[in-house]
C-alpha cells in the first residue's frame, strides 16, 4: 500500500509541467532538470507524500504562531491575512546572484548621485539628460527638502529593487523602491521556517545566510548619528498597528534591540528630537521611520497627520537627526523617472547598465501614447506614484471595459501613467495540493548602503503569483512568498 | 525712495493651556534690489531659538517650538526698510515675445512650477476673460495689465466673505473677495497664457491716496516677463508694486508663502490678533488692529485633536 502512494506520487512529481514561452528556474522545456534543482527535486522524489503534507502543516502552523500578517486595503472582509507561504524554496546560484549583486549596487550608485543632484545642484537636468518637466511634476519631488544636507550624502540606506526574469532568462529591474520597502522580515521568517521542514537539504545545499541583516541594519543607523554622540539613541517609527507592515516594525525593533515609537511618543524641543520616556525626555539621534514622507511633519507636509512629529523637518535639516531612509526620495522611484536610471548610470558613473530596465511608455508623449493605445492588450500600464499593485491594469487578461476606463483615466491625467510590455516574468515549482506545480515570481533583494560601503543580503523575498497562470505576484492582489536560497 | 518703520504683532491666546507649540514663519524682507533692511528685531514668547534658512522659493524662513505650558504666544516683529520703485520700461516687452516664454519655462524648473495653472472647474470663465484681452494681439506686459485692470474693475473688494483657503472657483462664484483672492485669480489667468508668475506675500505701507489692503498686511504677483525679469503688480490697487509694497515671501500660492503657522497640543479654543502698524520718516502712524476667533467654542462632546493648527 504504502509502495503504490509512492509511485504514484512520483509520477505528480514527474509531470511538472512547464508553460510554453516562458522560462523555468527548476525545468528545461525537453523536461530536464536544471542541475542546481536536482538535489531538492531528488529529495522530494524520495519522500512520501504525507511527509510533505505534513511539512507544509508545520510551515503553517509556524506561520499562525508567529503572528506573522500583513494586511490588505481593499475589500469587505477582515483585513489582516496570514502571508500565503510555499514550501518548495527558490534556488538562485552564486554566479547569477554576483550578476544580481553588481547591476543593484550600480543601479542604487546612481540613484543616490541622483537624488544628491536633484535636491541640489540639478546638473542633471541642467545637461539635459532628464527632462525638467518629469521632475517638476514628480509627486514626490519634495521642495520642503531642497538644499538639505544628509549624512555622508546617503539618501538611499535601503532599498528593496524588484527584480524578475524574462523568457531569455535576461534579469530585469521592474521598480527601484528607495522609500520605506517592506518585506525583510517575511525573507527573514521565511528562512527560519524552511529551515526546520528541510534541515538536510539546507546543509546539502550551502546555503548563504540572511539573519544577519538586522545586525548590518543597525550597524548602519549606528554610524548615522551626529558626531558627539558615542552610544546613539535609535528608534524605529512607526504610523502604529494599522498599518500593514506594523509586524515587520516590531520584528526589527526587537531583533536590533531598538525602541519602536509612535509620532506622539517624540517631541521636537530647540530643533533636536526628544522621545518621551518615564525618565523624562531623552534625545533620539537616529530615525529608522515607516512613515511617508508626507506624513513626517504635520508643519510642514499634511496638516492633518497625526502620524509625525511636528518641527522634526527642522531638527533634520539642522542635523541633529537623521532619518532613514532620507526625506525626498519618491522623485527617484517614479515610475517615470525610472525610464531614466540608464541615463542615470551612464551619466553620473560612465559605465553602461548590468541590470537591464523594462522599456517604458510615458503617456504625455503622444506618440507613445498613441503605441500603447493600440497595443493595450500587450501591455502593464501603472500609476506612477503607486505601488504594491493598486492602480494597475494588466492588459493581457483586462475586459474591454477596464480598458476604456483606463484610457479615459491616462486621457484626464497624462503624467500619472506609464506602460510597459507585459514581461513574460519567470517560474518556479511550488507544491500546491499534492502536486509540484510552476508559478510567476519576481525577486525582492534587499540592499543596505552605509558609510562602509553597499551590501546586499544574499537572499530575498521571493513573490508568487499563487493563481494559475497570474502574473500578479503583489500579496495584496493575492500573491505568497517562499524562501529565497543562493547556493555555492 | 521710502524708509518704513513695520511693527507687526501676532498674538495667540488660548482660553486653556497649550504645550508642544512649534511654528513656522515667513515674516522677513525677501531679499531684492528694491528693499534694503536697515533692522530687524524678533521677539517670541520665552524666546525660543529660531533656525532660519532659505526654502525652495528663496525665502528667508524661521522654525522655533515653545514646548511649556503656556496660553499666550507672541511673535512680534520689529522692521526697518528702505524701499525704492523699480524702474519699468514698459516698451522693453514686446509682442514677440511671447516665442520665448515657452523656452523661458522649460530653462528653468522654479519658472515651469510658476507657470502651471490649476484645473478648476470655472475654467471657462478664465478663457472668456483672456479672449476679451485678447493676450497675443498686445506685448505680454500690456495683457498682464489689462488682466489686472480686468480684476480691479469686475470684482468687488469685500472683507469677510473668503478665507485663507478659499478656492479660485469660489472667488469666480462670488465675484469679490480681498487681495490675497485676486492675487490667486490673476496667477491663474496669467498662467494659462503660460506666464510664469507667482504670489507674493507682504505690508503695503499706506500713502495719502489711501490704497486697499487688508490692513497693513497685503497680498499681489509677480510677473517673470521676457526682458523685463520679475515685476510686481497689484490687482487690488490696480497698479505696479511700487515702494509701498515691502515684499515678505514669494510662492505658487498662499500656502508657499504663509507669513505664520503652527501646530500645538492642548484641548483649547484659540483667538488670534494681529496688529500691524507703519511709521514714515516724518513720525506719523498707521495703525490697524483684527481679531480673527480662529475656532469657534468647541461642544463639550466635540472630539478634540491631538494637534492642533494655526496659521495666519
Amino acid at each position: 500500500m504504502h509502495t503504490v502512494t509512492l509511485n504514484l506520487y512520483r509520477m505528480l512529481l514527474d509531470k511538472y509541467q512547464t508553460r510554453t514561452n516562458f522560462w523555468d528556474e527548476m525545468a528545461l522545456p525537453n523536461g530536464e532538470k536544471r542541475s542546481h534543482y536536482q538535489a531538492i527535486f531528488n529529495k522530494l522524489n524520495s519522500i512520501d507524500l504525507d511527509v510533505i503534507n505534513r511539512k507544509e502543516e508545520i510551515a503553517r502552523k509556524m506561520f499562525m504562531n508567529q503572528g506573522i500578517t500583513f494586511t490588505i486595503y481593499s475589500g469587505d472582509e477582515g483585513i489582516e491575512r496570514i502571508f500565503p507561504f510555499d514550501i518548495i524554496p527558490r534556488i538562485i546560484t552564486g554566479a547569477e546572484w554576483q550578476i544580481i549583486e553588481r547591476g543593484t549596487a550600480q543601479r542604487l550608485k546612481a540613484l543616490n548621485l541622483f537624488l544628491q543632484d536633484v535636491y541640489h545642484n540639478q546638473n542633471i537636468i541642467k545637461d539635459g539628460i532628464i527632462p525638467l518637466n518629469i521632475v517638476a511634476t514628480c509627486p514626490h519631488y519634495n521642495r520642503e527638502v531642497f538644499g538639505i544636507n544628509v549624512p555622508f550624502n546617503i539618501y538611499v540606506h535601503i532599498a528593496g529593487i524588484d527584480i524578475v526574469r524574462d523568457s531569455d532568462g535576461e534579469y530585469y529591474v521592474l521598480e527601484d523602491n528607495l522609500r520605506t520597502p517592506s518585506g525583510v522580515s517575511y525573507m527573514m521568517e521565511n528562512r527560519d521556517v524552511t529551515k526546520s521542514i528541510f534541515p538536510e537539504l539546507m546543509s546539502e545545499y550551502n546555503v548563504r545566510r540572511v539573519s544577519d541583516y538586522p545586525l548590518e541594519l543597525k550597524k548602519i543607523l549606528v554610524s548615522l548619528a551626529p558626531k558627539q554622540n558615542q552610544n546613539p539613541c535609535i528608534v524605529i517609527l512607526t504610523p502604529g498597528i494599522f498599518n500593514s507592515a506594523y509586524y515587520e516594525h516590531t520584528f526589527l525593533a526587537r531583533y536590533m534591540g531598538v525602541e519602536l515609537v509612535e509620532g506622539r511618543d517624540l517631541v521636537v524641543d530647540n530643533h533636536t528630537v526628544y522621545m518621551k520616556t518615564t525618565n523624562g525626555l531623552k534625545r533620539v539621534d537616529v530615525i529608522y521611520r515607516r512613515v511617508d514622507d508626507e506624513y513626517l511633519d504635520p508643519l510642514v507636509f499634511n496638516p492633518n497627520s497625526l502620524l509625525g512629529v511636528p518641527g522634526l523637518l527642522a531638527a533634520y535639516r539642522k542635523g541633529n537627526v537623521a532619518i532613514v531612509n532620507a526625506l525626498g526620495n519618491g522623485v527617484a522611484d517614479d515610475k517615470a523617472i525610472y525610464s531614466y536610471v540608464p541615463d542615470m548610470i551612464r551619466y553620473y558613473l560612465n559605465e553602461s547598465p548590468i541590470l537591464k530596465n523594462v522599456p517604458t511608455y510615458k503617456m504625455e508623449n503622444l506618440e507613445e501614447r498613441q503605441y500603447v493605445f493600440d497595443n493595450m492588450h500587450k501591455m502593464v500600464v501603472k500609476k506612477t506614484n503607486e505601488s504594491g499593485g493598486y492602480g494597475m491594469l494588466m492588459g493581457e487578461s483586462a475586459t474591454s471595459e477596464e480598458i476604456e476606463q483606463f484610457k479615459n483615466a491616462i486621457l484626464k491625467e497624462p503624467r500619472s501613467y506609464i506602460a510597459q510590455p507585459t514581461i513574460k516574468i519567470s517560474t518556479v515549482p511550488c507544491y500546491m495540493n499534492g502536486k509540484l506545480v510552476p508559478r510567476h515570481v519576481d525577486l525582492r533583494p534587499y540592499a543596505l548602503f552605509g558609510p562602509d560601503g553597499f551590501k546586499l543580503v544574499s537572499g530575498g523575498l521571493t513573490r508568487v503569483a499563487l493563481k494559475e497562470n497570474s502574473l500578479v505576484v503583489n500579496s495584496s492582489q493575492g500573491g505568497g512568498s517562499k524562501d529565497t536560497w543562493i547556493i555555492d | 525712495m521710502s524708509i518704513y518703520k513695520i511693527h507687526h504683532i501676532t498674538k495667540y491666546r488660548y482660553d486653556r493651556i497649550v504645550k508642544e507649540n512649534t511654528n513656522q514663519i515667513k515674516i522677513f524682507p525677501f531679499p531684492n534690489k528694491e528693499q534694503e533692511i536697515l533692522s530687524h528685531e524678533l521677539h517670541i514668547t520665552d524666546e525660543p531659538i529660531i533656525q532660519k534658512f532659505y526654502d525652495y522659493w528663496g525665502n528667508a524662513t524661521a522654525y522655533f517650538t515653545v514646548n511649556q505650558p503656556h496660553q499666550e504666544l507672541i511673535i512680534d516683529s520689529r522692521l526697518i526698510v528702505k524701499s525704492q520703485q523699480k524702474e519699468i520700461n514698459e516698451s522693453l516687452s514686446t509682442i514677440a515675445d511671447w516665442n520665448q516664454l515657452n523656452s523661458y519655462i522649460h530653462n528653468d524648473i522654479i519658472l515651469f512650477d510658476y507657470a502651471q495653472k490649476e484645473i478648476i472647474k470655472q475654467q471657462a470663465v478664465i478663457e472668456n476673460i483672456i479672449q476679451m484681452i485678447d493676450f497675443k494681439s498686445k506685448s505680454p506686459l500690456q495683457a498682464v495689465k489689462e488682466a489686472t485692470q480686468y480684476i480691479f474693475e469686475n470684482y468687488k473688494y469685500v472683507k469677510g466673505i473668503t478665507t485663507v483657503e478659499t478656492t479660485v472657483d469660489e472667488i469666480i462664484e462670488l465675484k469679490s473677495g480681498v487681495c490675497q483672492d485676486f492675487a490667486h485669480l490673476l496667477l491663474q489667468i496669467l498662467r494659462n497664457q503660460h506666464i510664469p508668475a507667482r504670489y507674493v506675500s507682504g505690508y503695503i505701507c499706506p500713502n495719502k491716496n489711501g490704497m486697499r489692503g487688508e490692513g497693513a498686511t497685503h497680498a499681489w504677483v509677480d510677473v517673470y516677463l521676457p526682458n523685463v525679469g520679475w515685476i510686481g503688480i497689484d490687482p487690488t490697487n490696480n497698479c505696479y508694486a511700487n515702494q509701498n509694497h515691502i515684499q515678505l515671501a514669494v510662492g505658487r500660492d498662499f500656502n508657499d508663502c504663509t507669513p505664520i503657522k503652527g501646530t500645538f497640543k492642548g484641548p483649547a479654543n484659540q483667538e488670534l490678533l494681529v496688529y500691524v502698524s507703519v511709521g514714515y520718516e516724518d513720525g506719523s502712524v498707521f495703525e490697524d488692529e483684527n481679531t480673527v476667533q480662529l475656532y469657534k467654542e468647541t461642544p463639550a462632546s466635540a472630539p478634540i485633536l491631538p494637534i492642533q493648527n494655526q496659521q495666519q
